[in-house]
């Protein structure tokens, strides 16, 4: 089973595969924005979690998480982001999103939210 | 600026590096920051626009950005390389986010972070308004977190242009 990391910020992609790596998921997909994300997931069904990001350049993790419901995808997507408000989380809830990750969080919190997904799908 | 704009700030520093770092920090006494202050640091800043405007800046010495950075990846980093700038540039971006949710009632909105390394940078503040240094050390070093903030209420009868800029 493959997860799909989508962040602008190398470093949280390295944070997020190290944790990855932990849990002894060692396939690992990255991409650089929304729309590199929605290109890789067209026609994609071995993948079973994407980790978004919410400010990305070119599109937008919320708008990603639209295009790749919209597509017909039912992937579970966790948001992961530093844009903790209600009404954030309550919009990316109503774009499709599975679940939601506030930053600043620590490896714990990300352990928690894999394993939920990652039981669920396996 | 107000005492009360400045605690989300420190609480959100002490709450980033003791989630993501596992680092508990110490924040000493405040300062106003001089503008002819300079070292050869790694600075991160981040804009905040909307119903509250400012600049919000972390200011690691290298060997504290090296440290952190590398706890935060779980990677030994010898020297600065683009793992650091752009770990730096995404901690002002969570220290940031993470205060904004803090202010009730605001809508705040972050820019893009940016990161500027070596000791010929200035930072300008907001027209009238000055630049707080908030001191902080820890296990992984001493850093400084530089903020100028201000919310609606302070804000009210004043018109003020923020500009903020790393000049090299």
């Amino acid at each position: 089973m493959q997860v799909l990391i989508v962040d602008d910020s190398q470093i949280m992609r390295k944070i997020i595969t190290g944790v990855l790596k932990k849990l002894n998921v060692n396939e690992i997909l990255e991409a650089v924005n929304g729309q590199e994300a929605v290109d890789m997931l067209v026609g994609k069904t071995d993948v079973g979690l994407v980790m978004m990001d919410w400010n990305m350049p070119t599109m937008t993790g919320i708008d990603a998480v639209r295009k790749i419901r919209a597509n017909g995808s039912k992937v579970p997507i966790i948001m992961c982001t530093t844009e903790g408000e209600k009404d954030k989380v309550l919009e990316a809830l109503k774009a499709g999103a599975n679940d939601y990750l506030v930053k600043p969080f620590n490896p714990k919190d990300i352990q928690a939210k894999l394993e939920k997904f990652l039981t669920s799908v396996s | 600026m107000k005492v009360e704009n400045i605690n989300p700030f420190i609480e959100s520093v002490m709450e980033t590096f003791d989630s993501m770092l596992n680092c508990r920090v110490k924040v000493g006494k405040p300062a106003v920051t001089k503008d002819d202050e300079d070292a050869d640091d790694i600075i991160g800043v981040i804009g905040l626009t909307g119903t509250a405007r400012g600049i919000v800046a972390i200011r690691l010495p290298i060997k504290t950005a090296v440290t952190s950075i590398g706890r935060l990846v779980g990677v030994e980093f010898k020297e600065i390389d683009s793992s650091i700038i752009d770990g730096v540039g995404e901690m002002i971006n969570i220290i940031a986010g993470n205060a904004k949710v803090k202010f009730e009632g605001q809508k705040i909105s972050l820019s893009l972070p940016t990161v500027v390394r070596g000791n010929m940078y200035k930072l300008n503040n907001l027209t009238g308004a000055v630049f707080l240094t908030l001191p902080f050390s820890s296990e992984l070093g001493d850093f400084d977190l530089l903020v100028s903030f201000k919310s609606s209420d302070e804000a009210v009868g004043k018109k003020e242009e923020a500009h903020a800029g790393a000049h090299r």
